[in-house]
């Protein structure tokens, strides 16, 4: 069930209803929020949904071990082998077994090398990623066992950012299941603000960007010239931000009118002047995630400089791993790890020429994160040296368009949305839900028939 | 005002916009064609409510086609995708 489509609007209209009925009946309101959210994964594929149980179980019980000195260590491996092992199972398999076969068959062996085909449940990478970090903030002492088992299934299934994040963190979620937040006209102004910003980015700006230039380029790029190849590049970075910040927005907009506050997960990424800034305004959920859980743990910036340049770049390969199995996601993982250990050395451009310099460049690594193959790779960075093709995409001037109108949503200075969204919280409520639902019918209107999913939900 | 009362407002008004986008929600489909209807069979099967959801569907859908509201929906996307060369 994608959040921009009617089958959401109507599922997510009855649990509003119900939840504001049962806002104060602290008891109803997280069965009933448990329910929707297994309603809500069920949609995709109800066989997964037995695992998203045992994955909140095992955070729950691991939860309770962890306080007890003697079952510690124990707990936190166990608990990280089970829930890893999940992971690493569903993400893997298939990358994994299908180079076996081809290293048996090249070596003549294995002709009748049978296997399983895995199916990737969607969003196990964030409610994985969920639990690992509500167990390891018991055992820091930042956030406080809970009891009631119905507390940590909520906070592993909460359906707004169930399927592509942000990752929120227990300490910040579980207090909120206790005492939701009831909308205000502030709240509810900054919600409908985020939902239509959110709806726009994604059904009008990514998803023509992906029809118009990004999909057709990438299906033959051997057929494409510099030109296109240029258009491609620009599209792709605003259509993978416009859809991946468009999901955020939404869900943090809804999560908002539930009485949930989610962290913000991106903040003027394409503004940063250095990679470090990047990495702190795309994906912050993520980052801090990786950098508390990972980078940290690791040794982070600590030791000698040749071991800190290491590390840092074991983190982003890593990173860059954890978004799928494969020689692409690796290279733009490893690259970002590269660029962030260089910048350290020798310090990053300041003022324009930095915000230039990192767009490009991480423009430039979006081309392995979304090629098909490493061939296909090779033919995209060709097509920059060709000025004549045989199937070049037809670029129109909607599709340009689109492309400054994203930069210019990445521009958008925070004081613009937050007097959009105090000049709305002015206005009597009526008018507030009225112009929540003439922004959604007009993007429904504006954007194509279909609706494509989100880059996110592959990961 | 006390807190007391401060919640009965904002509580009064969360209703009112619940309220406002339900019945906009109806107003939505009774002006948009057969895209709601087409959901509906799209929809996975809910098991025991799954019939009557249906059956509520259709003869809301019946109901809304004996009225014979015009398309606005359908009207809105086409200016707007006109105006933008999207045709």
């Amino acid at each position: 069930m994608l959040f921009p489509t009617l089958e959401f609007i109507l599922f997510f209209g009855t649990v509003l209803a119900l939840n504001t009925l049962v806002f104060d009946r602290a008891g109803w309101r997280k069965a009933l929020l448990l329910l929707a959210s297994y309603g809500f994964y069920a949609a995709w594929d109800p066989r997964f949904l037995g695992l998203m149980i045992a994955v909140s179980a095992t955070a729950y019980l691991g939860g309770l071990a962890v306080t007890r000195p003697k079952l510690r260590k124990l707990t936190i491996w166990l608990s990280l082998i089970a829930l890893l092992g999940l992971l690493g199972f569903f993400k893997y398999f298939n990358f994994f077994a299908l180079s076996l076969q081809q290293l048996l068959e090249s070596a003549g062996l294995g002709r009748d090398f049978v296997w399983l085909s895995v199916i990737l449940p969607v969003g196990i990478s964030f409610y994985i990623f969920q639990a690992i970090s509500y167990i390891i903030d018991v055992d820091r002492d930042v956030v406080t066992a809970r009891k009631n088992p119905v507390d940590i299934f909520l906070y592993i299934s909460f359906f707004p950012q169930l399927v592509a994040g942000p990752i929120v963190r227990a300490s910040v979620f579980l207090p909120q299941i206790d005492a939701p937040t009831l909308p205000t006209p502030i709240i509810r102004a900054e919600a409908v603000v985020l939902i239509l910003t959110g709806l726009f980015k994604k059904m009008i700006v990514a998803n023509y960007l992906a029809v118009g230039i990004v999909d057709p380029f990438y299906a033959l790029p051997d057929g494409q010239n510099a030109v296109t190849a240029v258009a491609a590049f620009f599209a792709y970075g605003i259509q993978i931000y416009c859809d991946f910040s468009g999901y955020s927005d939404i869900a943090i907009g809804i999560a908002l009118l539930l009485g949930y506050r989610f962290p913000t997960n991106f903040r003027q990424p394409y503004s940063a002047s250095s990679l470090r800034a990047f990495w702190q305004r795309w994906h912050i959920s993520l980052s801090t995630w990786i950098r508390d859980y990972v980078y940290i743990p690791l040794g982070g910036n600590q030791g000698h400089p040749r071991r800190q340049m290491g590390v840092l770049v074991g983190t982003m390969t890593l990173a860059g791993l954890w978004h799928g199995a494969g020689w692409n996601f690796l290279l733009w993982g490893f690259f970002h790890g590269v660029g962030l250990a260089y910048e350290r050395r020798v310090g990053a451009a300041q003022g324009w020429r930095g915000v230039v310099l990192v767009t490009l460049f991480v423009f430039a690594l979006w081309i392995p994160f979304r090629a098909d193959s490493f061939g296909d790779l090779l033919q995209v960075f060709g097509a920059f040296t060709r000025l004549e093709s045989f199937a070049p995409v037809d670029i129109s001037a909607f599709g340009l368009s689109l492309i400054a109108v994203g930069f210019a949503m990445n521009y958008l200075p925070e004081r613009g949305l937050l007097l959009a969204q105090t000049s709305l919280a002015r206005l009597p409520t009526i008018v507030q839900a009225l112009v929540l639902i003439v922004g959604v019918w007009t993007c429904f209107a504006t954007a194509q028939e279909g609706m494509a999913p989100f880059i996110y939900f592959q990961f | 005002m006390t807190p007391d009362q401060d919640r009965k407002r904002d509580t009064r008004q969360h209703w009112l916009f619940v309220l406002t986008l339900t019945l906009s929600l109806i107003a939505a489909w009774f002006f948009s064609g057969e895209r709601f209807l087409d959901w509906v069979f799209e929809m996975p099967d809910l098991g025991p409510v799954d019939d009557m959801i249906i059956e509520f569907a259709v003869t809301a859908q019946e109901v809304k086609e004996q009225i014979g509201p015009e398309d606005y929906f359908g009207q809105t996307r086409d200016v707007l995708h006109r105006l933008l060369g999207l045709n």
